[in-house]
Formats: structure tokens, sequence, C-alpha cells
């Protein structure tokens, strides 16, 4: 009998092991989930560790999963700020009451663009940058098939482009989704599914990642990615050959967002997180990090990189209408059975 | 309390709709070999299992040495068994596997080692301790598998089949030192097999099972001279089963009407009227047609074996089989012949 | 060991837990300072101060089956029957009262409005803990388990594990199939299960896609077979072949075990895409048009079969080994030549690990996650579609789950397929008698087709790797931008001798985190796995079935509902695990447990039965016999079951993507995100060294393990004496 003890003893420690909840848990004093690059996120929250003194520990998601991440933590939450990632999902979690209202006293420094967007949303998320969506091609490849260089988004449905342009999945992806409901202001409905038909044909994959086309196209892959105009500058700076296009007819644009999540376990150090991440002192740290994106503050400095604004015809995006769940659901649904079933 | 080894008390085991053991109850003396006795499936490893505590019975209570084990584990019986596959450890040398019960029970490793290497050489194993199983041969590797158990002192030794694996001259040689070994320790021996004559050569007491129950139980001579039925009479070897009619039995002799003839010969008392009467083919002795009494027949088929002849005879009461021992008289194919019956057993059913 | 034994040892454990750990779970260990007070006070602390008192009953139970239990004469049922109901309070109570008070106002009459508590801690995992033992004492004293309290509690426990971790999280998410709005909807289920994007036959008559649940069976099924087919003419050429090389041998087929998902997907892009080397080389040298071929079904497959095809030849080279020679000189006796040996013996003794190995590579392939996502293409799998269907931009819960339904049908209907195949034959090959034969060579013919096969299989896995090894140190290798450079290195791993060494690297943290999982899973999951398939297919005990069942079924559950069931269901008390290091070894132990359990009952079919009987003849109980028998015959078992877990661990991605917190972020994860960025560079140079620690823990687990010694000539290591 002796001899058996240890083992059943070393069994039952192991037993507890595994079901014990340990003491360890999040210690930080504020627990960041960020949705935008891990090389972006990391320098951000150095920085206002380095500004507060305040502990920080960060968890780096897209913006699905955080949103999925969030709405199953309900109602324990784990995460206290919300930062970066396209605006709809964070707009879908205001609606679903997951997230808190703020005003930050910085609300007044934004451009007009982060305003209005807050206010849709109930002062429950504000932008912090913004991004124009665009394409942009494989310049090798395209002069190798001496083709003209696109410049419009009608030039993508051409029959030269027949199964050289790539976009995401309008159902996975949040970029896709901002070209969809851009056409559709920008076209009218009808018209804007008769493009999309069109350009179905030349389509040779509907990725899952809204930034995979800009890969696809900096390597050759494709001829033609359409994706955020940030996502295409991070490949070219990187030494890819490719050129960037706002299309010439105009195009819709993406609010990065932040949220502070309701029930936050830290709710003063969010509130300080929030306004820190809109000063332009934090915004600059975007450029930094190979991040050429549109900062919110007003004062904040523009990357020479970047695609202004300026340069670019941006229509007027309704992001309440086109961020509900309702119009997101009725549009996705039209795609799906009208250009996603039709043949190639 | 009782004297006995093993006792099983109305123990059935049933496997979903099937009894491979059926309600049995017997006692098996202390000091004794028994073998089981039976055709597969009769239940009779079935109850070795139930015996070692690897099967636990469905109902009923099991003793050893008068204390209830019903529900024991095997691991906590204090018995030991040898596999028909022998079971040695393929992984550990020969002394580790002869050792194995020691040390599982707790004793030192020395100590262990110095009892497994005096057992090896009780049977004759000197010098291969540090082998492998599979590089003995079979009769060692079986002579190990009993080792291993002797070494245990166990308070009852279980044989699965041990010899079904050894070819025909060595199970015989293993088969007594087996018996030998029993009978210098003393120890209370379960053997299973379904070879009769391994069964009788080493058994001091027969159980004959069928269906999950006892057929019969005896010593060898019992169950060889006056089997129960039919079925114990052919399974203790050959036996000729005439129909038949007791006429009048006594002292010892009897008076028997069969296949038309009327007969008398050493029988044990049997009411009179029609019987099954069981003749062992040795028990048959064949005189010429001219010498009066005896059932007559004919020679169907000879054979000369060396030791013994054999012969089939065709007679009124059906085919008789009959050895005779070679030193007697001699008889062609198609001669004609009278059987005389040396012993008659009349069946119970 | 004895009913008594193991209810004492429950007892004492059920008194640490009332009386000395502290009863909730804590924020962080610096609370254990408080110590018998505030949130480290245990049980006895909260019941004097008035709190808990609905504990009162657990407590008195207790007692009451210490009685019989101190006295030494046990009262089975009982005790049995105080465990259960001990049990039964703990977790209830844990529902009922949660951290906003009480969650069930029906229960509002009997514990009026008790204060909210937390989760259960170390003193609720004692109690639990004894409550299993004195359950597993009862029965073992009834005369269950034949008899063996070690046995019991082996089967109490796991059973409870397994409910706790498989089953509770499985029901939470699935439920979702049948609920829409927050209402049961039958009607909404049978329209989801029979939905056209999962059933669509359109691909044979257009050109359109087929549903999803074609497109999986098809790719499983192919993956499958063509990893069985690789996996046994390496197993065959390895074992029977008399291949020379060895080593290279093994390290060639352990090194795809070993690497992380996608990464040879990246590569095979980097080969095969449309710019890829192999591409641009075929179009300049034989006009070739460059195509995008590898995205879909073929680039998936391929990447599949790399990754698959050596579990294949590890679990084909044992059972290849385990085979009796004997078996097979007795066919050559009696006359067969040597093809007619092989197909008549070799062959049907082959069939369970075959079987085996088929189910493993088809149920791999189901949930597979990774390669469908960098190479699918628009060749859509019910993985892919059940991770976008929950974290994609249209959150459905509901289609997802039912997505996980028909995944799990397919799974199931595999393990039927399976277990028809195989009947009820007997496969034992290693009995008590030792086997002395010498293994026969291969027919010649079949040698030339295993090396037709295996040789350039070899020469295109060298390749991969190759790309893979390379692609770390060069600026960016999928533009063919080959210059050598640090760069990648350098910004995950870069350390500072700065007083003290400083991790300053990106990614060390998450690698640390990586590597402190895997290696704490890794024997958890194998131990467990190992008596589990003990425990089935050794011991018969009523309700074995359904711990088969259970012990099976996180396999065919895709990582991805997984993940989302965990959060579900363990992110409020009773047991809380969200954002814990635990929650991650807990998955990977749950996840990661069949292929112990099927790996050690295909060990087990092949060794005799009579071998754990004579030792217990021999007095060793289920304990000594475990130890001095079935776990050195089991050695090859045990060292794939370490090595998968350890391995799967480090290279999971799809269930853990949900569960990493801010503290604990694993290696995969932050890989992923590499990818999402289009850095790829940096991605595989991260795999790369994980591929590099990964193959030097698999050498140590086999090298300290070691392989089984079964007595055969080829290994007289012990002989001559």
């Amino acid at each position: 009998m002796a001899s058996r003890r240890p083992f059943a003893l070393a069994f039952l420690a192991g037993l507890l092991g595994v079901l014990l909840p340990g003491g360890a848990r999040a210690q930080g004093s504020l627990t960041v989930y960020c949705s935008v690059q891990e090389e972006w996120c990391r320098p951000m929250v150095a920085g206002f560790e380095r500004a507060t003194g305040i502990r920080v520990a960060m968890t780096r998601k897209s913006s699905g999963e955080t949103l999925t991440q969030v709405r199953a933590e309900a109602s324990n939450p784990r995460g206290d700020v919300w930062w970066g990632g396209t605006g709809d999902p964070h707009m879908q979690a205001g609606q679903e009451n997951l997230t808190e209202e703020y005003r930050s006293p910085r609300l007044a420094e934004l451009h007009p663009w982060a305003v209005r967007q807050a206010e849709q949303a109930n002062f429950r998320t504000v932008g912090i940058y913004a991004g124009a969506l665009g394409y942009s091609y494989n310049a090798t490849e395209l002069n190798r098939r001496r083709i003209a260089a696109p410049r419009c988004w009608s030039d993508l449905a051409k029959p030269e482009f027949r199964g050289e342009v790539q976009v995401a999945d309008p159902n996975t992806s949040g970029t896709a989704y901002t070209m969809l409901a851009t056409l559709v202001q920008l076209m009218g409905e009808e018209p804007a599914f008769t493009y999309l038909r069109a350009l179905h044909r030349n389509v040779n994959q509907y990725t899952r990642s809204g930034a995979a086309p800009a890969r696809a196209a900096a390597t050759g892959e494709t001829l033609v990615g359409i994706t955020f105009l940030h996502d295409a500058v991070t490949q070219k700076i990187a030494g890819a050959p490719v050129e960037i296009v706002a299309p010439c007819e105009g195009t819709g644009y993406e609010i990065g967002s932040m949220s502070i999540i309701r029930g936050a376990r830290n709710m003063e150090n969010a509130r300080r997180f929030y306004d820190w991440a809109l000063s332009p002192e934090a915004q600059a740290i975007a450029a930094q990090a190979n991040s050429f994106q549109l900062p919110s503050n007003r004062a904040s400095p523009i990357p020479p990189q970047a695609p202004r604004f300026e340069d670019v015809r941006l229509i007027d995006y309704d992001f309440a209408r086109w961020g509900s769940v309702a119009e997101r659901t009725r549009l996705l649904q039209r795609w799906e059975r009208e250009v996603r079933a039709g043949a190639r | 309390m009782t004297d006995a080894a093993i006792r099983f008390e109305r123990v059935t085991k049933a496997f979903g709709v099937v009894r491979a053991v059926d309600d049995l109850t017997f006692d098996l003396p202390r000091g004794a070999l028994v073998t089981l006795l039976g055709p597969s499936g009769c239940g009779k490893t079935t109850t070795l299992r139930l015996v070692a505590g690897l099967e636990l019975p469905t109902e009923g209570r099991i003793e050893i040495e008068g204390g209830d084990v019903t529900r024991l584990a095997a691991a906590e019986r204090r018995i030991a068994m040898v596999f028909q596959s022998y079971a040695l450890f393929p992984h550990m040398t020969v002394l580790e596997n002869v050792s194995y019960g020691l040390v599982v029970g707790g004793a030192r490793r020395q100590s262990a080692e110095g009892e497994a290497q005096a057992m090896l050489k009780t049977l004759g194993l000197e010098g291969l301790g540090a082998r492998l199983p599979a590089e003995l041969s079979g009769g060692q590797q079986q002579r190990v598998a009993v080792a291993r158990a002797l070494v245990l002192r166990p308070k009852v030794l279980l044989f699965d089949e041990p010899l079904s694996n050894l070819d025909a001259r060595l199970r015989r040689r293993v088969r007594e030192d087996i018996r030998d070994l029993q009978k210098r320790l003393g120890l209370s021996v379960v053997y299973v097999t379904h070879d009769q004559q391994e069964a009788l050569a080493v058994s001091d007491l027969l159980v004959v099972m069928r269906d999950g129950r006892i057929a019969q139980k005896g010593t060898p001579t019992e169950l060889y001279d006056d089997p129960a039925d039919a079925f114990v009479a052919d399974f203790m070897g050959e036996a000729n089963v005439l129909e038949g009619e007791v006429l009048a039995s006594d002292g010892g002799m009897g008076r028997i009407a069969v296949g038309g003839a009327v007969l008398e010969a050493p029988m044990r008392a049997h009411p009179a009227g029609r019987a099954s009467l069981a003749v062992r083919p040795e028990a048959i002795r064949l005189v010429s047609a001219e010498q009066g009494a005896g059932l007559p027949g004919r020679v169907q088929r000879a054979a000369f074996l060396g030791q013994t002849r054999e012969y089939e005879v065709a007679t009124e009461a059906g085919m008789l089989f009959v050895v005779t021992p070679a030193a007697a008289p001699a008889w062609e194919e198609g001669a004609e012949v009278l059987c005389r019956m040396e012993r008659v057993i009349p069946l119970r059913t | 060991m004895g009913a008594l034994t193991l209810g004492r040892l429950a007892l004492l454990a059920g008194l640490a837990g009332v009386l000395l750990a502290p009863w909730h779970g804590m924020e962080d260990a610096a609370a254990l300072a408080a110590w018998p007070r505030a949130e480290a006070a245990p049980l006895a602390a909260l019941l004097a101060d008035g709190e808990r008192w609905w504990m009162w009953p657990a407590v008195g139970l207790l007692a009451l089956a210490a009685l019989p239990l101190v006295r030494g004469r046990m009262a089975g049922g009982l005790v049995a029957a105080c465990g259960a109901a001990i049990l039964a309070i703990v977790f209830l109570q844990g529902q009922a009262i949660g951290l906003r008070g009480l969650a069930w106002p029906a229960l509002a009459p009997l514990l009026g409005t008790p204060a909210p508590q937390p989760a259960l801690g170390w003193g609720g995992a004692l109690v639990l803990a004894a409550a299993a033992g004195l359950i597993a004492s009862g029965l073992a004293q009834r005369g269950r388990f034949g008899g063996d309290a070690f046995i019991a509690f082996l089967v109490v426990g796991s059973a409870g594990l397994l409910l706790l971790f498989v089953f509770v999280p499985l029901l939470t998410i699935l439920s979702a199939a049948a609920i829409e709005d927050g209402r049961l909807a039958p009607g909404a289920l049978a329209a989801r299960l029979a939905a056209h994007e999962a059933w669509s036959l359109a691909c044979v008559t257009t050109h359109q896609g087929c549903g999803v649940v074609w497109n999986t069976l098809l790719l499983a099924c192919l993956a499958a077979a063509a990893s069985t087919l690789i996996g046994l003419a390496f197993a065959l050429l390895s074992a029977r072949g008399g291949v020379r090389a060895q080593p290279a041998f093994r390290a060639m087929t352990i090194l795809p075990l070993i690497t992380p998902p996608f990464v040879v997907s990246l590569a095979l892009i980097v080969l095969f895409g449309r710019t890829g080397l192999v591409t641009t080389a075929m179009w300049d040298w034989f006009g070739i048009p460059r195509s995008r071929w590898i995205y879909g079904l073929p680039g998936v497959l391929l990447a599949q079969v790399l990754a698959q095809a050596p579990i294949a030849f590890v679990l084909l080279e044992g059972a290849v080994r385990a085979i009796g020679p004997s078996l097979e000189e007795a066919a050559a006796t009696m006359g067969a030549r040597h093809f007619v040996v092989f197909r008549t013996v070799t062959w049907p003794l082959l069939r369970p690990a075959l079987a085996a190995c088929l189910l493993l590579g088809f149920v791999e392939s189901l949930s597979d996650f990774g390669n469908p996502l960098v190479l699918g293409g628009d060749f859509d799998v019910l993985s892919t579609r059940i991770f976008f269907a929950i974290a994609g931009a249209r959150h459905e819960p509901g289609r997802a789950a039912a997505l996980a339904l028909l995944l799990l049908a397919l799974t199931f209907g595999a393990f039927a397929l399976q277990a028809l195949w195989l009947g009820r034959r007997r496969y034992t090959t290693v009995t008590g008698k030792g086997d002395s034969g010498v293994p026969a060579p291969l027919p010649r013919g079949l040698r030339i087709s295993c090396g037709a096969v295996a040789w350039p299989w070899m020469g295109f896995t060298a390749t991969v790797y190759g790309i893979i090894l390379v692609g770390g140190f060069v600026h960016d290798i999928g533009r063919g931008d080959m210059a050598f450079t640090w760069r990648h290195i350098l910004t995950g791993f870069e350390v500072e001798w700065r007083d003290g060494i400083a991790f300053r690297g990106s990614a060390w943290d998450s690698l640390f985190t990586t590597l402190e999982v895997a290696a704490i899973s890794a024997p958890l999951t194998a131990g467990l796995g190992i008596l589990l398939a003990w425990l089935l297919a050794r011991q018969s005990f009523p309700g074995r079935g359904a711990l088969e069942f259970m012990a099976m079924l996180s396999f065919a559950i895709p990582g991805t509902v997984v993940g989302v069931s965990y959060i579900m269901a363990f992110n409020e008390p009773p047991v809380e695990l969200t954002g814990t290091a635990l929650i991650l070894v807990v998955c990977f132990v749950f996840r990661n447990l069949p292929v112990g359990v099927r790996g050690g009952i295909a060990a087990l079919a092949q060794i005799d039965k009579s071998l754990d009987e004579a030792s217990a003849t021999m007095g060793g109980g289920a304990v000594q016999t475990l130890r001095r028998v079935v776990l050195p015959l089991l050695r090859p078992a045990i060292v794939a079951a370490l090595a998968f877990s350890f391995v799967h661990a480090m290279t999971a991605v799809s269930a853990v993507i949900f569960l990493v917190s801010a503290r604990h972020n694993l290696a995969t994860v932050y890989i992923v995100g590499r990818v999402e960025a289009g850095e790829m560079a940096l991605a595989i140079a991260y795999c790369t060294v994980l591929i590099l620690v990964m193959l030097a823990v698999v050498l140590g687990i086999e090298r300290i393990v070691g392989r089984a010694q079964l007595g055969r000539r080829p290994a007289p290591l012990r002989a001559g004496a």
C-alpha cells in the first residue's frame, strides 16, 4: 500500500492542478484590446505607460474577434478599452450596449468626420484615425501585360482585368463591406450592383482579410488589390512595386475607432487612456509604426506618405445608416445572392 | 471454519444473457490438485477466473481458505496463476519476471531476487535469469511462468491450460514436474484443461463441467470407472454406450440383455429394467465364436498400435470399439468373434 | 488501492478544502497575505462569520461520510451518496448565486437575497476532488469497477473533468443553434442545418462552388487517403525496407510535425503562387502559363498532407514494428510467397492502425483552420465558415453552431465507419509468449513503389522547409528579394545585455508563455490520455461507452467553436478561468486528449490482456500493473502522445485565438497577426524559431522516455548473459 500512495497523490495533485482557477489574473491597471497591427499597438501602450505610469496589459486581435470577445465577456468584462479597428464593429458594440458612453474633453480638437461619427454613436465610440478606400496595382506585372494603368472604379470592370482583381469578402471583412457601402452610396444601389456583377467576373479571389489584397498585389499574386490606401502604402514603403490609386469617381473611408467597454474594471484609467489617445502626441506614434492613416486630432502631424483626404474625392459616408445591423444584413444578403452566386 | 481451499456457494457469472457459470456450489480440499475438465465453453476457465478474481461473480459467494473474497480484487487474493500464454512480461528479464510478484508485494529488490534465483534453481532454470522471455524455448518459458507463480507461496495456485503450447513429450514431463512440486510443497492447485489424459494423470480430484454446471465430481478412478452419465463417460476416455436391459444385479455381478444376447458381467447394483450401459474399450475381451456365452459380432477393422490392438466389431447392439493388449490373441478382419464384458457401467441417465 | 484508503484520502482533501484553502478564487497571489480573512478566507472562516450559510449542508454531508470512514466500517452506498450530494450542492450554489447575487429568482423564497459571490478557488476545487473521491470509494466498496478504488477514482475523476471541460462548453454553444432572438426555435435549427450554403450541389452543373459540407468532405477524404498512403510508404520503408538513412529519415519526417500549420501554406505560396519561384521557373523555361491553382482545394490538400503524412508515418511505423514476425514466418512456412505473406498477414494486421490513420487524417483535415485560411481562396470549408460566422462582419452564433453540428456529424460518421471496418476481430500481436522471429523484408515490387512515393515526397518536404528556413533570413522572400538580413529575427528576438539580460524582442513574451503552457499541458495530456485509454481498453465498467464518447468528442469539435464555448462557459462563477494561463492549459489538455487516448488504445490492442491479469494475480494492484507492466510496454504511445500534445499546444491557433489574454499571448496568435499585417518574413522567422524549439523538445522527449524494448532479435541489448 505504501508504495502506491505517492502515485495516487501525484495524480490527485495533477487533477487539482488542472481543476484550479489559479490566482494569476491580469494585473495591469489597464487592459487594452488593440485591433490595429502589433507594431502600432506596442508603442502606443509603451507611450501611455511612459506618460502616465499606469501599467497596461494589451491584447491584439482583429476587430471582429474583439467584438466576439467583448460580447462573450459582457457579463464579466476583462478589457477596459478597445482601441483601433474599423468603425463598424465599434458602432455595433455601441448599439448592443457593450460599450460605455464617454465625452472626452478633447472632442473639440477633432476633425469634423470624427465628431460626426461620435455623435452618430451617441458618444459610445470616437474616431481616432481615418483611411480612404482605393486600390493598388503591381506596376511590374501591369507593364509586362501592357495594360493601361487604371484610375477609376470603372476601369476595374474592364475585360483586360479578367481574373486580376482581388478584394476581400464583405461577409468577413469590414474593408470589403466599406467598399460595398461606398459603391452603393456613390452610384445608387441598382447601378452599384450592376457594377459589382461586372467586377465579379474579374475577381480572382474574395479573401477573408481586408488587407490581404494589398499584400497580394505587392507580390504579384494579383494585379490589382482593393484595400484601404494606407495598407497599400505600407507595402509600397517596404519596397513593393505598387502604385496606389484613389478612384476618380470618389471613394468612401473607414474611421478607426475607440470605445470604453461597459463595466470596465479600471474605468478611471480607461478614460485617461481615451483622452490621451486623442492627443496629437499619441497620434504621432502611428507614422513611426508604419501606419499611414489620417489622425483624427486636427493638431496631429500628418505623415508625408499618408494619402491625404485633400487628394481624394471622399463621399459623404453615412456611418449610422450603413453601419446598422439591418442595413448591413440586407446588403450582404443581396450581394451574396446577386453577385457572389454568379458565374465567373 | 471449513477446511476447504476454495468454496463456491451458488455462484453465477452471467455475460449479458449467457450464464457462463450457473449456480455453482462446491468445496475444493486443501493441499490437493483439483482439475476442472470439460469441453470448450463449459465454464471451466470462467470458474478459474472467478477464483483468481479476474472476474467478479454476478451472484453467490466465493471463499478462499475460509475467507470471503467475493468482492476482493485479484491483487488482494493471494493466489497465483499460470496462463495458457504464460503472460511473461516481454520487457523484463526472466529474473525480473520471477521476482515481480515479490517486488510489487513490497519486498526489497535484493531479497526478492534472491528468492527468485532460488526458485529458478528449483525449476532447473539457473543461469537464464538475465535473458528476456523471447530468448527462451517454449518449455523454458513455461517453467518461468510456473516459477513466477510459485515464488509467491500462494494460498491457491491456478493453472489455465498450461501445457497446451508444448509438444507431447514435453507436455508429459512438465505435467509430472508440476505434480511433483505440488505434492512436495503441499500446494492447493486448481488446474484447467480439456485433455482428459492430462487430467487423469495429475489430479487428486476431478470436476467435469458442462454448460456452466458440474456434471460430476470425484477421483480419477471414480470418474473413469463410474461415470454418472453418457457425457462424462464419453468425455473421460472412450466408451461404448449400449442400450440394454438389466435383468438382475447382485454382489458386484449383473445379468444384462443386449443385442439379443444375455451376458454376465461385473457391475454395480442397478434396479432391473431398461438402461444405458457403458463399456470401456479395454473392458471387452474377444474370444472365438465357439467359446459359448458372449455377444456375437464380426471384426470390421483391426489395427496394431505396438502396445495395443484396436478393433471395430459390428454386433447386434451396434458397433463396438475394442482395445486389447498386444499380447492377447490377434484377430483378422472378417473374423467372427464373441464379445465378453469384463466390466459394465450402468448410466444414471 | 483499497476503498477505505481512498475514502480517507478524500476526507483529508475535503478537510483541507474546508479548513485551510481559500474558498474563492483570488485576483492575484498577493491576496493570500490576508489569510484567513477577506479574499483568502477558507470556507470554515466564512461559515463562522455567518456567510455562505447555504454551504452548511455540504459540510454536514462531509461529516456524515466521515463517521464510517474513520471507524473503518464503510457503508459504500452512504459514502457515495454523500459525495454526489456535495458535488451537486457546490455546483448548484455556484450557479444560483453569482457575481450579481441570486441568479435564479425561483430560489428567492429559500435563499433570500444573498450577497454576490465570486468563483470557486482552491478550497472549492479540493472539496470537489474530495467529493469525487468519496463517490469512487463508495462505489468501489460496493464492488463496482472490479473492487479497485484507484480505477473507480480514475473513472469518476475523468468523467467529471470531461463533463466539465468538454461537454458543458459544447452544450452551451450548441444550444445556440436552436435559439433565435433569444427564444428556442426548432424551425430555425432545421433551416440552418439544411442550408443551401452547406449542401448546394451547384459545382456539378455550373461553375459555382459547391456546398461547404461537400467541400469539407472531399478535402478530408483526399487528405486522409493521401497522407495515409504516404505515411504507409514511409513506415514500410523505415521498418522493413532496410533503409540505411534512419536518422535523416526520422528528422525529415518529424519536421512537418513540428511546424505551425500556416507556415507551410506560406511556403507553398512562395513556391507555387502565381509569382512563386517554381511557377516563374516553369514559365521562363517551359512557357507553362502562370496560374493561381494553389489557391483552393489543391493547395489546402497539399498543405494538409504535408502536415499529416508524418503523423501517419509515426502511427503506422509503430504498428508495422509491433506485428509479431512469427505470424509472418508462420505464413511463409505455410508456403506463401513474400507478396502473399504481405497481403494475407501483414496487411490485415495493419488494418487497425490504418483505420486509426485514416480517421486521424480525416478528422485533422476537418478541424484544420490555418491552411484553408491562408490557401483556401474561394474554396470554403466548414471550419473557416464557422470562424467567420462568429468572428466575421456578420456575427451569427446560431449559424455557426448549426455548421458546427454538421462538422460533428461528419466526424462521428467517420468514427462509425472505422468501427464498422474493423469489426470485432482480435489483433493482439504482443503476447506473453516471447516472439523471436525476424521481420520479413518487403517484397521487391512493394519496396520500389514505396520508394517511388517516399523519396520524391521527401524532396518536396525538404524544399518547403528550405523555403521556411531561408525565408526568415532574407529581406522579402515573397517578392524574391533574397538579400540576407538579421532584421526579422532581431525584431522578434532581440536580447540586450544591460545590467542583466533583457528580452527586448517583441516575440519573447508570447514565446515564453507558449513554452510554459505547452510544457504544462503536454504531460497532463499524455498522462490523462494513456490512463483513459487503459481504462477504456482494459477495464469494464458501466458507462464505458459514454466515457469513450466524451473523451473523443473534443477532437471532433472545431477549434473556433471550442474557443468561443470556453469563453462562454468559463467567464463566470462557479468556474471562472478566462484571462488565466490555466484556461489555455485546460483547453489544450482536453483538445489533444483524444490523440493520447486513440494511440493508447491502439497500442493496448497489441498487448495481450493476460499480461495485466498475470500482474493482478501476482498481487500487482491497478497502480503497480500500470507502472510496471502497462506503461513500459506503452512507451511508444506515450512518446507519441507527449510529443504530439506538446507540438499541438505550440501550433494550435483556432481554439486559442479567443482565449489568449493580455498577459498570456501565444506564439501562433502573434504569428497570425504578423501574417495579417503582411509581414511574412517576420512570421516565417518566428516559425523557424518555433520549429527549432519544438525539434529540440521532441527529440529530447524521445531520448528521455526512450523507445520500447520488446526483445526481438535485432535488439539483443540484454541477451548474451
